[in-house]
């Protein structure tokens, strides 16, 4: 909007012929015009983001600024709460479980999604299509309905997968015991996600142009050589977008322990950050220290997700 | 259903109530039209209460909304209650949980529009917990006095005892385990609720609050050897695979007691009409006995669960919504028809309890056994108890520090240590004085 005013400067210069001058006259009357018509198209999107983004964040910055206990009433305390946040071990504790779940189920999920992507790609059958839709299925499935599915799946009187092991004379497996239960949590993540994932990295790979894998294959490389060196590298943007996703929503991990909590009783009031931030509001009406471990926690995913593209952008740049 | 003795009479003096003037009755509101009272509420065949409700109120009408059962409607009523705005003019909320509501500054006091008066129609130990000196907080409605259930044709049929003692109950575990390898006396649920009523069936007290005594002050004592006594024996039982692990009211949980997995349940007043719902294999097969006694010849009670009416502040017309809270249940004969038959609550009105309708009603799920005979007298024997005014925290720790010792990564004998550790720090964290 206010780029437009170096380009009147020069016009008001020009000789008043009077023909140049209306035109002049004209065009500086546009140009006037123009912010006002460029502020009225960008009016919705700014309210929206006033009304549904700065505001509600003002007031929960604003809300983790004082403390509330019970017995004494509201104070201003400044940054007390998120003392209190980085130095709560139940947050810790929540924060270091999320961190290792993401560190084994990130990999694993983006491997599968990148495996699928490049036979997707190298496949062009019917059934490359219709897969495609089936992987993409769980993704529309609402994500309380999966947890509530899986918590059936994973029952040992409902589900089809905890006897498995009694067929070889074994021990039934109890998917809501401590030490499968992020497992059970990160395949119920994995199935819902996979898919998702694996759309994405396939899109871009129908991006990439014919004639480089053409231009390989003439040069002697084969399917497995195209796809790892040549496909791959391609469409790294694509896979470190779909990286940067998923560990934020990894950080926000919610829906599933929630749901699941219901099974598993194993699953505390503070298994998962953003759990504990709902609960300190929801359960114990403490919305200040809640809106504090929510900011701290998306200071976190920021930092997070800025140090992951830093990184990658760097690595790039070197190898480039 | 209940159309005798005391019944007859209320509804006789409701008559009364019509021909008189409506303020005698305790109505309220303005000469312009029925004043509208907002409620939510999650009872079961609530609408019928309503519709009752409204029929016989001309000047008032109860909007009712169904915010979702236990901790769905409380994050609600909290959000509205901090918000300031859109909360109802009348809340259903579980007695653990008036302390809660009452230092959140939400509850009105009943007690300014006459609900005193109310005081001798409910069960005193309801009473007491609903109120706060003269201050009335909450109206109680339905309880959970506990009593054990148990599988009386397997019982019968391996000639095992029932349990009088928790001593007997663990000798019966063993018992059972032999004769079913994969069947256990009961399941550990981890539910803070249950436990405590547990405790409290113990002679344990751990908690003690008064608002209007002493507001920053609390008593937190689950350290108590009558509390530790209720861990260490459920404890060693999970401990040695007599008792199963699976959460209430989970399919598995309900599978199990319809399978002859579970062979008991140490439950409360309102569990018969949840479970005959659910339970269709071993409809007729259960029966109720008295809860096992910590000394043999022992009369000790606990309560699980339970739930009230209450004003809040947010009120538009607080003496009309008192006079809702107060007569939905307690002075209606046509709800208490729907709440016995249809919802299944256990009656905190102590004539609704003793009538001979309510206690020598035979249900068919327990093969015509008079049940109620078992759980009246417990109400009536059960005594003063208290909650913390953050009650969710103490059953959220009791939870999760029980659940760490179901999957072994704790010790039985640490979980009330720990819960009791966790609990003074939040309390102190809070701004309380806390004492044992």
């Amino acid at each position: 909007m206010t780029r437009s005013l170096p380009i009147t400067a020069p016009e008001a210069d020009d000789p008043p012929t009077p023909p140049v001058e209306s035109r002049a006259r004209r065009r500086a009357r546009r140009v006037t015009a123009r912010p006002v018509a460029g502020m009225l198209f960008v009016l919705p999107f700014f309210l929206v983001v006033v009304t549904f983004l700065v505001v509600p964040l003002g007031y929960a910055f604003w809300l983790s600024l004082s403390s509330k206990s019970l017995a004494l009433g509201t104070r201003f305390s400044g940054l007390d709460n998120y003392v209190r946040a980085f130095t709560d071990p139940v947050l810790l504790d929540g924060l270091l479980r999320v961190v290792l779940f993401g560190l084994v189920q990130i990999p694993i999920m983006l491997g599968i999604a990148l495996a699928g992507a490049l036979v997707l790609d190298a496949v062009t059958t019917k059934f490359a299509m219709a897969f495609r839709l089936i992987a993409f299925m769980p993704y529309a499935v609402p994500a309380v309905v999966g947890a509530l599915m899986w918590g059936f799946l994973y029952s040992r009187t409902f589900g089809p997968f905890a006897d498995l092991p009694t067929l070889v004379g074994g021990d039934p497996i109890d998917f809501f015991s401590v030490s499968l239960l992020l497992v059970s949590l990160g395949n119920i993540v994995t199935w819902a996600w996979t898919g998702y994932n694996m759309i994405i990295l396939y899109s871009a790979l129908q991006g990439v142009p014919r004639e480089v894998h053409e231009a390989a294959v003439i040069d002697g490389a084969t399917p497995v050589q195209v796809a790892l060196r040549v496909k791959v590298p391609a469409i790294k943007q694509a896979i470190s977008l779909a990286a940067i996703f998923t560990v934020i929503g990894t950080m926000q991990f919610f829906t599933e322990p929630q749901i699941m909590a219901r099974f598993a009783p194993q699953i505390s009031a503070g298994y998962t950050p953003n759990l504990y931030a709902y609960n300190q509001a929801f359960a114990y009406s403490d919305f200040h220290y809640s809106a504090a471990v929510s900011f701290a926690l998306g200071f976190l995913v920021f930092v997070v997700a800025y140090a992951f593209v830093f990184v990658n952008n760097r690595r790039r740049g070197k190898r480039a | 259903m209940l159309g005798t003795t005391w019944l007859a009479k209320l509804r006789g003096g409701l008559a009364a109530c019509g021909l008189l003037a409506v303020a005698a009755c305790g109505g309220a509101g303005d000469d312009d039209g029925p004043v509208t009272v907002s409620v939510w509420a999650w009872y079961p065949e609530f609408k019928g209460v309503v519709e009752a409700f409204n029929a016989s109120h001309p000047d008032i009408k109860v909007e009712w909304t169904n915010a979702g059962t236990g901790a769905d409607h409380y994050a609600k009523l909290k959000t509205a209650i901090t918000a300031g705005k859109g909360a109802p003019d009348v809340a259903m909320v579980e007695f653990q949980q008036i302390p809660t509501f009452v230092i959140l500054d939400a509850l009105a006091d009943m007690g300014e529009h006459g609900a005193n008066e109310d005081e001798g129609l409910y069960a005193e130990w309801a009473w007491e917990q609903a109120t706060d000196g003269d201050k009335v907080y909450a109206i109680p409605v339905d309880g959970g006095p506990m009593a054990f259930m148990y599988r009386k044709d397997l019982f019968d049929q391996h000639g095992i005892p029932v349990p009088a003692t928790w001593a007997e109950y663990a000798e019966a575990a063993v018992k059972i385990k032999a004769v079913d390898p994969n069947a256990h006396i009961a399941s550990f649920g981890s539910d803070g609720g249950w436990l405590n009523g547990l405790m409290w069936q113990s002679g344990c007290r751990p908690y003690g609050y008064s608002h209007t005594t002493a507001k920053d002050q609390v008593k937190i004592d689950l350290t108590a050897p009558e509390c530790k006594r209720v861990v260490d024996l459920h404890g060693d039982l999970v401990d040695k695979g007599l008792m199963a692990k699976d959460p209430f009211f989970t399919a598995d949980a309900t599978a199990a007691l319809d399978s002859g997995k579970y062979w008991t349940w140490a439950a409360a007043g309102w569990t018969p009409g949840y479970l005959a719902g659910s339970l269709k294999n071993t409809a007729g097969k259960w029966a109720v006995a008295p809860m096992p006694q910590w000394t043999a010849g022992a009369d000790e009670q606990g309560d699980w669960g339970g739930s009230t009416f209450t004003v809040t502040k947010q009120a538009k017309n607080p003496k009309a919504a008192t006079t809702v809270a107060r007569e939905l249940f307690g002075r209606s004969a046509a709800a208490w028809d729907i709440g016995l038959d249809k919802a299944f609550l256990y009656p905190l009105v102590k004539d609704v309890a003793a009538d001979p309708a309510f206690t020598g009603k035979a249900y068919d799920f327990f093969n015509g056994q008079k049940v109620n005979e078992i759980f009246v007298p417990v109400s009536e024997k059960l005594g003063d108890f208290q909650f913390t005014p953050f009650q969710d925290f103490v059953y959220g720790e009791l939870n999760d520090r029980s659940a760490e010792a179901l999957s072994g990564s704790r010790s039985w004998d640490t979980v009330l240590e720990e819960t009791q550790k966790n609990v003074v720090a939040y309390a102190e964290q809070q701004g309380f004085k806390v004492s044992r």
